[in-house]
């Protein structure tokens, strides 16, 4: 696993949330970008043909992400609070329930990432039973995504924000932005070869509030 | 310049034979006029000048100008008709899906459709008088399926003794070749066609060892016999067979591993109707008629992976129905009649091929027309169907004419249709074992083999909708329609319409459930809305003794209420250019996809004397295809096929009094788009060659 490099960048600007420096107190909120952090790449197909097999398979492993560093966390740090939100797939993992030892939760909230400035006080967040339930519902159209059978295509719903509660109890907003390599989602006609090779690579936008407050 | 090059264009892809040419030898006009008799509009003979409901006459001479030779060339070329790709030719009618609109051949149902779709490319036009296409809610007596609209295929009738050969061969080595035989004497007439049709097929993408349109072969033979027993009453009977031979080479992949497969399909229809009509006084006549159809079709793959794929399916259907037309009092002119089918299917398809689904509907109809004034004519008509499997359906209609002036008619027609759920939407039961593994099972299984394999394990999740799954209804739409019709000149023509189309309770497929390893499920359930509307143009104009322009043109919205409700209320978004998301304004949204917007076509026609030339250009707006945003309905944001134009043309020369020579070549443009439209041809060309004897004297 160490071989694997993650080509990881994070840009960084300020965002619009600047507006509310006249209200004092209040840090200033940044938006962070991740460009194609693996979640468990696919390595191969079972046996056999749809619908019990021909299923590609990755792994296995969660890819562990520290909203609060803004760094890939290594696997053997996956029981420890080091991490706030993990990938595999399209499952997503957070540091909370029997997922992780973490103080962590998600929900997901319908509207624009930017239009979040406040996590309404009456939110619940929920925790982690997997494999029953996920903090972040798993499955297509549930959650953050749509997978389109046809196609063979995974897509970001758009205007779907998940809240976060870190692993040491803060908040940070996410959308998924992509969930192909470069963050270029496949043609449609493109060959399956493609779509399965540059497939479970995330894009994602987020923005963490280290004061421990539900404000962005 | 530009024309030379486009005659050597012309000369090029002539690759050499077609029929049907010169077969008409009536002085019509090429765009049936307003005497031609027509019978689909209101189920009995009438001039299609006086037809309360909209109406579209294709005549033979038409088909023939045009060069096509199956059903599907000639509808392509008819505004607001376009041909959908997959399982076949299928024909979008009013921006309704080819599972509404129903055809007939001399007005008994053909049947046999996969995923809805009837595939037009079964039927030759070689022996064609005239098609009618009835649109909208005026064709709701012709019950399910007639939701859009009705295209009712008429053959000519033996009327004299004549001998016609004709013989085409085209690009893609396409062949076709007809013989007419007629026979009439006293009472006794007798009409044999047969038809041949093969092609090699074609490839549009380079490199690759599928044929889109796979070699092909098609066999029709029709044998009509009548006998008029007095005057007053006539048996009529109708037998045809139809055959196809397709040679498949499929290759499908399946995350990245290729798996080839080959193999032969055949379908088989065959069709025999028997029809006794009589005529007790000059206001009363009969007409009883039984028919009954089979479809037969049937496919074996032998694949590379070493599974093998075998799929059959069959269809029965047998109908009687007695129509009675009489007029008691001068000015209402009335249709009674009531009739019984019975639809059976057996299919891979289904549970297993052994069990047989079926169906039974009795129905009874009636229709008047009503005269009140010289100006005016008004009917009114009902059709109630009694199913076996489904709620009943009552279907009723009106439709008014009136005429402003000499020259200017107005017409309004409202009507509701429906569409009974098919076997496919009850009984399907479908896995796809290459793409995705994805399964489809009908309504009435689906519940059942969930529950049985969730008993075994192989289950992971259930969606929501899998609780909602239950007895489908029919699909309803209320159609509305108003046109103006102006002559000029007593021959020029100009038409312009208004139609909306309601759809309720539309049957579409939804998630319903995963397997464990992430397979989807899908079934069928009674969830949207939609609507259809727009307008249609017509014109026919005459320039001199030898020229006419025709031109169409159709201007389509369509959408679904409840997807416009969602995104009033901000809950539907898309993605910006950074990919972030935003909330989808009213004017993104683009309605119901496979849509074009714009529809146009211009027709140019010579005829002098013997020679005979037409230039018809064809042009559709872009139309969406994929949800790529992910939001669950189309928008601009989304995939689209770019708009395009095709170009056909055609040159003809009656040599002699029994030969007709042809040229013609379609798409001179060589427009091609792989992806969207995998079995759209590119430039092709062809030769023909008509050769007919008569009898001169008309029986």
């Amino acid at each position: 696993m160490k071989k694997i490099i993650y080509a990881l960048f994070a840009f960084l600007f300020f965002t619009a949330c600047d507006k509310d420096d006249n209200t004092t107190k209040v840090d200033p909120v940044v938006s962070v970008t991740v460009t194609n952090l693996p979640a468990d790449t696919i390595i191969g197909i079972t046996p056999g043909v749809p619908p019990s097999g021909g299923m590609p398979f990755g792994a296995g492993k969660y890819t562990f992400f520290s909203l609060e560093r803004g760094v890939v966390v290594p696997s053997s740090d996956s029981a420890t609070n080091k991490w706030d939100i993990a990938f595999r797939g399209t499952a997503i993992l957070t540091n909370s329930g029997n997922g992780g030892p973490g103080a962590g939760g998600a929900f997901v909230y319908i509207g624009l990432f930017n239009d979040l400035k406040t996590i309404p006080s009456d939110s619940t967040f929920r925790i982690e039973n997997v494999p029953t339930s996920y903090a972040v519902p798993f499955g297509s159209n549930r959650g953050w995504y749509v997978y389109d059978g046809l196609n063979n295509l995974v897509t970001p719903i758009p205007g779907r924000v998940l809240v976060i509660r870190t692993a040491t109890g803060k908040f940070a907003k996410v959308e998924i932005l992509n969930y192909y390599k470069g963050g270029v989602t496949p043609a449609a006609s493109a060959s399956d070869i493609i779509k399965m090779r540059d497939q479970r690579y995330f894009t994602f936008r987020y923005s963490y509030q280290s004061n421990g407050t539900k404000s962005f | 310049m530009r024309f030379s090059g486009l005659l050597v264009g012309m000369f090029f892809c002539i690759t050499a034979v077609q029929g049907q040419v010169g077969k008409t030898t009536r002085p019509d006009t090429l765009y049936g006029s307003a005497n031609e008799i027509i019978v689909t509009a209101t189920r009995t003979e009438k001039k299609l000048g006086n037809v309360a409901v909209p109406v579209t006459l294709i005549s033979s001479k038409q088909i023939a100008q045009a060069g096509s030779v199956r059903l599907a060339d000639i509808l392509q070329e008819q505004t607001g008709l376009f041909l959908t790709a997959g399982f076949g030719a299928g024909v979008q009618m009013q921006g309704l899906n080819p599972d509404y609109t129903l055809i007939l051949l001399n007005g008994e149902p053909l049947v046999g459709r996969t995923a809805g779709i009837l595939d037009l490319n079964r039927i030759t036009v070689g022996n064609i008088k005239q098609i009618e296409i009835v649109k909208g809610p005026s064709s709701s007596l012709y019950g399910s399926e007639a939701m859009a609209g009705v295209i009712n295929i008429i053959t000519t009738a033996p009327k004299r003794n004549e001998f016609a050969l004709s013989a085409r061969y085209g690009s893609f080595n396409t062949s076709d070749i007809n013989a007419t035989y007629n026979y009439s004497k006293n009472k006794f007439s007798y009409q044999g066609f047969v038809n041949n049709y093969h092609t090699s097929g074609f490839s549009l993408r380079p490199n690759s060892q599928t044929s889109f349109v796979t070699p092909i072969n098609r066999f029709t033979q029709q044998h009509q016999l009548g006998y008029q027993f007095s005057d007053k009453t006539k048996l009529s009977g109708s037998v045809r067979f139809n055959r196809e031979r397709i040679t498949n080479e499929i290759a499908v992949e399946n995350n990245g591993v290729i798996v080839n497969s080959e193999g032969k399909e055949s379908n088989n229809d065959a069709n025999i109707s028997a029809s006794l009509t009589h005529r007790f006084n000059s206001s009363v006549k009969t007409n009883a008629k039984l028919y009954a159809t089979t479809f037969t079709s049937e496919q074996e793959l032998a694949t590379s992976s070493g599974a093998p794929y075998t799929d059959y399916f069959k269809q029965r259907f047998l109908r009687f129905e007695s129509q009675t037309d009489f007029s008691i009092l001068k000015n209402i002119e009335t249709s009674v009649g009531a009739g019984y089918l019975l639809d059976r299917a057996n299919s891979t398809r289904y549970d297993k091929k052994e069990s047989t689904k079926e169906n039974a509907v009795g129905y009874a109809f009636f229709q008047s027309e009503w005269k009140p004034l010289d100006k005016l004519v008004i009917i009114g008509g009902a059709r109630y169907d009694h199913n076996a499997l489904f709620a009943a359906a009552f279907s009723p209609k009106l439709a008014l004419k009136y005429t402003l002036t000499n020259n200017i008619n107005f017409k309004a027609s409202v009507g509701r249709g429906f569409k009974a759920p098919d076997f496919r939407q009850l009984y399907l039961n479908f896995t796809n074992t290459a793409a995705g593994g994805y399964s489809v099972f009908g309504a009435i299984e689906a519940q059942k083999i969930i529950n049985a394999l969730k008993g075994i394990g192989q289950i992971a999740s259930v969606e929501s909708d899998f609780y909602n799954l239950s007895a489908l209804q029919p699909e309803f739409s209320t159609g509305y329609h108003a046109s103006f019709d102006y002559t000029a000149a007593k021959k020029h023509t100009f038409s312009v319409g208004l139609f909306y189309n309601n759809i309720n309770n539309l049957i579409d497929s939804r998630l319903v459930a995963y397997r464990t390893g992430g397979a989807q499920i899908f079934s069928y359930l009674n969830v949207k809305t939609a609507y259809t509307k727009g307008l249609e143009f017509n014109a026919d104009y005459k320039i001199g003794k030898y020229y006419s322009v025709t031109s169409g043109y159709q201007f389509l919205l369509s959408g679904d209420a409840s997807e416009l409700d969602k995104i009033e209320q901000g809950k539907v978004f898309t993605r910006d250019n950074n990919g972030y998301s935003k909330r989808l304004s009213m004017s993104d949204y683009v309605g119901l996809p496979n849509r074009s917007k714009h529809q146009l076509n211009l027709k140019f026609q010579y005829q002098k004397n013997e020679a005979f030339a037409s230039l018809r250009a064809l042009y559709r707006s872009s139309w969406f295809v994929t949800d790529t945003d992910g939001n669950g309905l189309f928008n601009k944001n989304d995939a689209k096929a770019t708009g395009f134009v095709q170009l056909n043309a055609t040159v003809g020369l009656r040599t002699s009094k029994k030969i007709t020579v042809q040229l013609g070549c379609n798409n001179m443009l060589n427009y091609k788009d792989p992806i969207n439209m995998p079995n759209f041809f590119g430039r092709s060309g062809f030769v023909a060659i008509n050769y007919s004897i008569k009898q001169s004297t008309e029986k």
